[in-house]
């Protein structure tokens, strides 16, 4: 692994050495910033996604050293693991069989090298750091005493060893005398502290040499200045002359005369002035920066590098402006990373220069440690652990007395560092999840029976939260069936609601959608005075929130009616449900919306406008009806009703939101895709195409697009009051089993709410998911995608009555349509990427909260309608918030395929992208196979599908899903519920 | 009979203090020795303490105007009594601290109901409600305060729990520096508060709240010295004043201080903590109303603070930054209102401005879910805003002005380079001369070694 860093670092500097070419340093380098959108849009992603390249462990290490982060969960954190049972001894030792080599060899100390990292991964210890470290050594007995974590059997081996020794001696002195000599041993066979040298950039060494850091002084006034320039409508005065771009404005503004600016830019409007007249682009710029901070020309790519990861945030998003101006929330701006660039630089010149005479002012600071002693210390930590590891791990500690053994003993301790460690504990931590899950997968096929014939179908999105409640709903109305398709059902539109001020595309983001749908009122004349009243009261809000904020109306406002502010307050703050249904009735009056329908049909002479064809043709309809009836099976027998379900998350206090919606649709909300596709699949002339095509939908169905919040499990129908007589009776029916599927749902959810009583009522689940939905104080609205782990594509009825605990994404598929695999195909090169953007994100932002994900919720400030900062001026901050990942367990998504290895295969090796995922091991591949021979789990390993060995074939059975979860908080296994298949209480 | 009202009101007041105080008291107990501290515990203490206050307020406010009493003085001892030199403790409630208690005793209640939720399974839960409940008791001494010197205390109290909830998340760097910016601030105008208090005894000797209501002041306030003692003191009330409210030069540390948890922002920022400095001068109302200088200078430090925070506010584009300058546009504004004598206005424009912009900085992570429901249901993009700036100031100084705002008038380079800078490159010169010295008589051997020694004994020696 060390040597694959080097290599890259090296070919980082391998570049053309003369010539100066921005943009290909910038190509090299950007993909490394966070890639995340503005808030709004937000999509999941990996975000290591500019290391897919590599192997997932070695991306992990090779990122965690690059960007000062963590790459896998804490040694604490796996030790706890180990104490309650999530990790056991057994998946240790499997997993250091399965990766390690070289395992019968021994090491120093005469152990096998099986037996040293199997009890070193065993007892996980705190090593303490350098001044607790130095207390430890110093004040306390730790370095006179056998290690706690030593077993009585293991304290008797040590003091046989030391009697063979020393002779015989009282116990007590013969453990002390043994500490004693191995601790005296491995410290003087230490090696030195390695010391880590100054970063790259001038700003390091400068940091190094003088104590003042220049980043100090620059970033205050670059993250103003990038938040200025980016602002969507925050502020009430924009930035003027930002159409030009980001480096012409700085320059025209920084460029004026006549300010007492800060001490350290003295010169900088000169120095603009200067620029600006000979009209530098940014790669004039950048260069002239660089030549002034005397960066070598060979280090110039790992300095822009290091700089654009200084404030990766800003950078980034910066870059995000630029490659996606159609994303940003309000207003398109000319942004450029390389401008953004320039600007930096240029900044870092003046706090250099500024640096360099106030250090030449006063003396240079000492270093302390080397100034100290002369030499660089001990590396005491490295003693420590290897003396503890000595005591812990099965070795004779008398052949580590010496200089040779000791010397060798701290080697081996060393090579086995932390990195390693966890990397293991990481997979034996994915293992033990990996076998529960395939093992309950195959233990419940066993328990399947028949399920009566389905009254109504369901078609959800795959995301992991509709597995509960298709759970639910199978369990309280087995004559049901139910079908996971990505949530946007094929329909890949922009869409402009009758609401909207503009469209925005409702499709996965790897899908440019060139079709725009626009929702329309059905009496234009009885919706204009709903929406003259409704636009009146919007003027009135934004008037007072602009006029609080400003002087003369603020005044008169504030000291008017403030006083008013107290009624809301108090609602928001102690009824937080009333509040919101009161401040609802406010803004949208007493009455509803007018009726509505989606302008959906287009002829197939019309052409595009600006781009996007307003509405489908005949032609273009059938297609997408065919595709989801096809995957899904649905086109062998439909039900007389077919509910189509989007979904998405409403919230308040929460600037992720969009984190919540469907990924499937963009980050958007999937509601009108469904709305969309159900329209499509009643439209006559569609059905006469698919008629003809193979698929027979009979006359007597309908489907209904639907809506599902999954913040407040509330559901919205479409277009009810065109469901003809015959499936109104059905669909009321329907609707009552989905109610109450609901608010099982609604109790399941809660059950991981630390605020709702474990033994919460089901009547009371509906509100309380409500008041976490519409609540100014809840940092909580829903937990997400978080505990997401599973992946499974393939025919319902082999995961019936199976409890996933809302782990699992769910996507249907039937094999025994697909010979080719070509429908497979098509289903995991959407699935695959999707669902490990969705896992990796949580996976790193809970690894490393503050490293991948944006840290704690609480102290978070909205800048520029885009993205959020901690606190007053920080780096823009990317990732998943704490609050939403906190209950996550983090693995690889295990992604189960109802196929045979040899039809995977093939898949993998055609598509590229998706091989690399696979092969990489940034998800774990399983074909779930149903050949002649009998059900089969092969596990996608080193480059084929190694047989999986059940260890438990067994599996709780209970009747409905709240009986195995009532009382719990924490994670559960898989159970088998019988009411999924009719049986009665 | 009307002696038995005064027993319960005076019981009343003394229940302002004692209900906050004894929370914080408890929870301070309960981090000392690390006792079971589940959330629930915590949180029932501060609801039942501050639901006790609140209602202990509601009570005298009621009693008070029911019975038609003016003015409540309960007398806690006397710390100095020398001769006829009386130092005495004393609380007062009468129609401008009672409506302020029970007000800020509903906010810190409301909020602590809030954080609640906010706050739940955060590490720093305790120490959240912890000094909470200490500025909670702080400021309802400072409201109750008969006299300057415990206006003082209870200042002090206030000034530290807001420090310290700036630097709440004290795992990173910026929180805690910017909640020291906020400290030395305060300290910097502690000077103030307690010159005025030296100055007051000096003078009239006493600090209490002696002067009787006038047309102009229609509380109780502190006796007046003759002359221009009463400017001085008027000036230094107005300086302790300005670092607690933000007011131009020293308001730079506001808006870095929403680095903690949105609901302390809340109440600090929008709501309590900012208009505590206005609180002040209306109750040294007798001064002002004796000190036209004073009062021109409230007036003039307001105008400018208001002038200067809404430009720079109107550039700021973050949504917090953009909170904490328009509070202190409308605390400028408050004391624009006190210096030219409007009391009762400005009282209102007090609890007004603090009930809407608390409100706003609760809603602020909000922003992205109200910004698109609002175009929504304009129908449209939201109007731009910033026209009539560009209509009114001549293309050439736009630029111009907008660096001014961004710059936030140049006052912190102003200030660090001319005011503290001095004194860094004095300190920094002595730090270089006293390294010289030491380097020099380190090579020049034994005898100076000896001096030196010689001379760092004599030093202890004395």
């Amino acid at each position: 692994m060390e040597a694959a860093i080097r290599l890259d670092e090296a070919s980082f500097d391998d570049g053309d050495r003369d010539a100066f070419r921005l943009e290909e340093i910038l190509a090299e380098v950007a993909p490394l910033l966070p890639e995340q959108a503005p808030l709004h849009a937000f999509v999941h992603h990996n975000p290591l996604h500019a290391f897919e390249h590599l192997p997932f462990e070695e991306a992990t290490v090779t990122a965690a050293r690059l960007f000062g982060t963590e790459p896998f969960q804490t040694e604490e954190a796996f030790a706890r693991c180990l104490e309650n049972g999530r990790l056991r001894i057994r998946d240790l030792e499997t997993t250091v069989e399965d990766c390690e080599t070289d395992l019968d060899s021994t090491l120093a100390g005469g152990v096998s090298r099986r037996d040293f990292l199997v009890a070193r991964l065993r007892h996980l210890f705190p090593v303490p750091s350098d001044a607790a470290l130095a207390w430890m050594i110093e004040e306390t007995d730790a370095v006179n005493r056998f290690h706690p974590l030593v077993s009585q059997r293991r304290r008797e081996d040590l003091l046989d060893q030391a009697r063979r020794r020393f002779g015989q001696i009282p116990a007590d002195a013969m453990e002390r005398r043994l500490c004693r000599l191995l601790w005296d041993a491995l410290r003087d066979a230490a090696p030195r502290k390695q010391t880590h040298p100054a970063g790259i950039r001038p700003r390091d060494q400068i940091h190094e040499a003088t104590g003042i850091d220049c980043d100090e002084l620059v970033h205050p006034l670059l993250i103003r200045l990038c938040a200025s320039f980016l602002d969507q409508g925050i502020a009430y005065w924009q930035l003027p002359g930002r159409e030009a771009g980001f480096l012409a404005a700085f320059r025209s503004l920084y460029g004026l005369p006549g300010a007492p600016l800060d001490r350290w830019r003295r010169g900088l409007d000169a120095e603009c002035r200067r620029q600006q007249a000979l009209a530098w682009d940014a790669e004039q710029t950048v260069q002239w920066a660089l030549e002034s901070l005397g960066v070598a020309p060979a280090e110039r790519r790992r300095v822009v590098r290091e700089t654009l990861l200084s404030l990766p945030g800003w950078a980034g998003m910066m870059r995000q402006f630029e490659l996606h101006p159609e994303q940003a929330p309000v207003v398109a701006l000319p942004a450029r990373l390389a401008d953004y660039l320039a600007v930096q630089l240029v900044l870092d010149v003046f706090a250099a220069r500024h640096a360099r005479r106030t250090a030449a002012e006063s003396p240079r600071r000492e270093s302390t440690e080397t100034a100290v002693h002369g030499r660089t210390p001990v590396d005491l930590a490295l003693v420590y652990e290897a003396f503890a590891a000595a005591q812990l791990v099965p070795t004779d500690t008398t052949t580590l007395l010496d200089a040779e053994g000791a010397g060798a003993w701290l080697a081996t301790v060393h090579a086995f560092d932390a990195f390693e460690r966890r990397r293991l504990l990481h997979l034996a931590y994915e293992r033990r999840h990996r076998v529960d899950v395939l093992d309950g997968l195959l233990a419940n096929e066993k328990l399947l029976s028949r399920c009566p014939t389905p009254e109504f179908q369901a078609v959800f999105c795959i995301d992991d939260r509709e597995e509960s409640l298709r759970r639910h709903l199978e369990e309280i109305h087995p004559a049901c069936e139910t079908f996971g398709f990505a949530g946007f059902f094929g329909v890949a539109m922009v869409y402009q609601g009758i609401d909207d001020v503009r469209g925005r595309p409702l499709c996965p983001v790897a899908v440019k959608a060139r079709h725009l749908i626009v929702e329309r009122p059905v009496e234009p004349h009885l919706a204009t005075s709903y929406y003259s009243a409704r636009r009146w009261r919007g003027r009135l809000r934004n008037a007072v929130a602009v006029g609080s904020k400003s002087l003369v109306r603020g005044g008169l406002l504030t000291a008017a009616a403030g006083l008013a502010s107290v009624v809301p307050l108090i609602g928001r703050c102690l009824f937080p449900r009333s509040a919101e249904r009161l401040s609802h009735r406010m803004r949208h009056g007493r009455h509803h919306g007018p009726t509505t329908r989606l302008a959906i049909e287009r002829a197939a002479a019309d052409g595009p406008i600006d781009g996007l064809y307003h509405g489908y043709t005949t032609a273009e309809m059938a297609d997408i009806v065919a595709a989801l009836l096809r995957t899904t099976g649905l086109a062998e027998h439909c039900s007389p009703l077919v509910l189509v379900f989007g979904h998405g998350s409403s919230s308040l206090n929460n600037p992720h939101e969009a984190a919540h919606d469907c990924g499937a649709t963009g980050g958007g909300r999937g509601g009108p895709n469904a709305r969309a596709f159900a329209a499509m699949a009643n439209h006559a002339a569609v059905r006469k195409l698919l008629g003809e095509r193979g698929i027979a939908i009979p006359d007597r169905v309908w489907f209904v697009g639907a809506y599902h919040n999954t913040c407040d499990d509330a559901l919205t129908y479409y277009d009810e009051d065109l469901v003809p007589a015959a499936a109104r009776t059905l669909l009321g029916d329907a609707q009552r089993v989905l109610a109450a599927a609901c608010l099982r749902d609604a109790h399941e959810r809660c059950r991981r709410f630390g605020t709702s009583p474990l033994q919460l009522d089901l009547d009371e689940a509906l509100a309380h998911a409500e008041a976490h939905a519409v609540d100014l104080a809840q940092p909580r609205p829903e937990y997400g995608h978080a505990t997401n782990a599973v992946c499974i594509v393939g025919r319902r009825e082999r995961t019936r009555g199976l409890f996933l605990d809302r782990r699992a994404f769910l996507v249907s598929y039937d094999p025994t349509t697909d010979a080719d695999g070509s429908t497979l195909a098509n289903l995991l090169l959407a699935v695959g990427p999707v669902g490990a953007g969705i896992n990796l994100e949580y996976y790193f932002s809970f690894v490393d909260p503050t490293g991948y994900g944006c840290g704690t919720k609480l102290p978070h400030n909205i800048v520029g309608l885009f993205g959020v900062m901690d606190g007053h001026a920080s780096d823009l901050r990317t990732g998943l918030p704490w609050q939403m990942v906190e209950i996550h367990e983090p693995v690889r998504l295990l992604l189960i395929v109802d196929a045979e290895p040899a039809v995977l295969l093939r898949i993998l090796d055609a598509h590229p992208g998706l091989d690399r995922l696979v092969r990489n091991g940034w998800i774990q591949l399983v074909s779930w196979g149903s050949a002649a021979s009998g059900s089969a789990m092969r596990v996608f390993a080193g480059g084929g599908f190694r047989d999986h060995r059940p260890e438990c074939t067994d599996i709780p059975v209970f009747q409905q899903s709240r009986e195995f979860y009532a009382g719990h908080r924490e994670h559960l296994g898989c159970a088998h519920l019988t009411a999924a298949f009719g049986a009665a209480a | 009979m009307i002696q038995d009202i005064h027993d319960v009101l005076k019981v009343l007041t003394l229940s302002l203090l004692i209900f906050p105080a004894g929370v914080a008291a408890v929870l301070i107990f309960v981090a000392w020795f690390d006792r079971a501290r589940s959330e629930a515990t915590v949180n029932a203490l501060v609801a039942t303490g501050y639901t006790a206050t609140v209602a202990a307020a509601t009570a005298l406010l009621a009693l008070m105007a029911s019975q038609g009493v003016e003015r409540v003085v309960v007398p806690l001892g006397a710390w100095v009594a020398v001769g006829h030199y009386h130092f005495d403790w004393t609380l007062i409630a009468d129609h401008l601290s009672v409506p302020f208690a029970l007000f800020s005793s509903m906010l810190v209640a409301l909020i602590g109901a809030f954080s609640r939720r906010y706050l739940h399974l955060e590490r720093g839960y305790l120490r959240f409600y912890l000094l909470m409940a200490l500025f909670g008791a702080g400021v309802e001494l400072v409201v109750l305060a008969g006299s300057l010197d415990l206006v003082f205390f209870a200042w002090e109290i206030v000034g530290l729990t807001s420090a310290l909830l700036i630097a709440f998340f004290n795992e990173r760097r910026r929180p805690v520096e910017h909640g020291f910016l906020a400290f030395v601030t305060y300290r910097l105008c502690d000077i103030g508060l307690l010159g005025a208090a030296v100055w007051l005894h000096h003078t009239v000797g006493t600090s209490a709240v002696t002067a009787a209501p006038t047309a102009t002041t229609p509380w109780a306030s502190f006796a007046v010295p003759a002359g221009a003692a009463a400017t001085a003191a008027g000036l230094m009330l107005l300086w302790a004043a300005m670092g607690k409210s933000a007011q131009v030069p020293l308001g730079g540390w506001l808006p870095r201080a929403m680095e903690g948890p949105t609901p302390s922002s809340a109440i600090f920022y929008g709501a309590i903590s900012i208009h505590l400095g206005p609180y002040l001068l209306l109750r040294a109302g007798s001064i002002l109303d004796h000190a036209p200088m004073a009062a021109a200078a409230v007036t003039m430090v307001g105008a400018v603070t208001a002038l200067h925070a809404t430009f720079v506010g109107r550039v700021q584009s973050d949504i917090k930054s953009a909170l904490a300058y328009a509070s202190m546009t409308q605390v400028g504004l408050i004391f624009v209102e006190i210096g030219l004598g409007c009391r009762y206005f400005a009282l209102a424009h007090i609890v007004g401005h603090a009930a809407i912009r608390s409100l706003q900085i609760l809603r602020s992570p909000s922003l992205l879910h109200d910004h698109h429901h609002l175009e929504q249901a304009m129908g449209a993009q939201l109007p731009k805003t910033g026209g009539h700036l560009e209509r009114l100031v001549p293309d050439r100084l736009q630029p111009w002005l907008y660096r001014h705002a961004l710059e936030r008038g140049y006052l912190e380079g102003i200030i660090k380079d001319y005011a503290l800078g001095g004194f860094l490159r004095l300190f920094r010169r002595l730090d270089a001369l006293d390294r010289a010295w030491s380097r020099a008589v380190a090579q020049s051997g034994p005898q100076a070694a000896r001096w030196s020694r010689a001379g760092r004994d004599a030093r202890e020696a004395s």
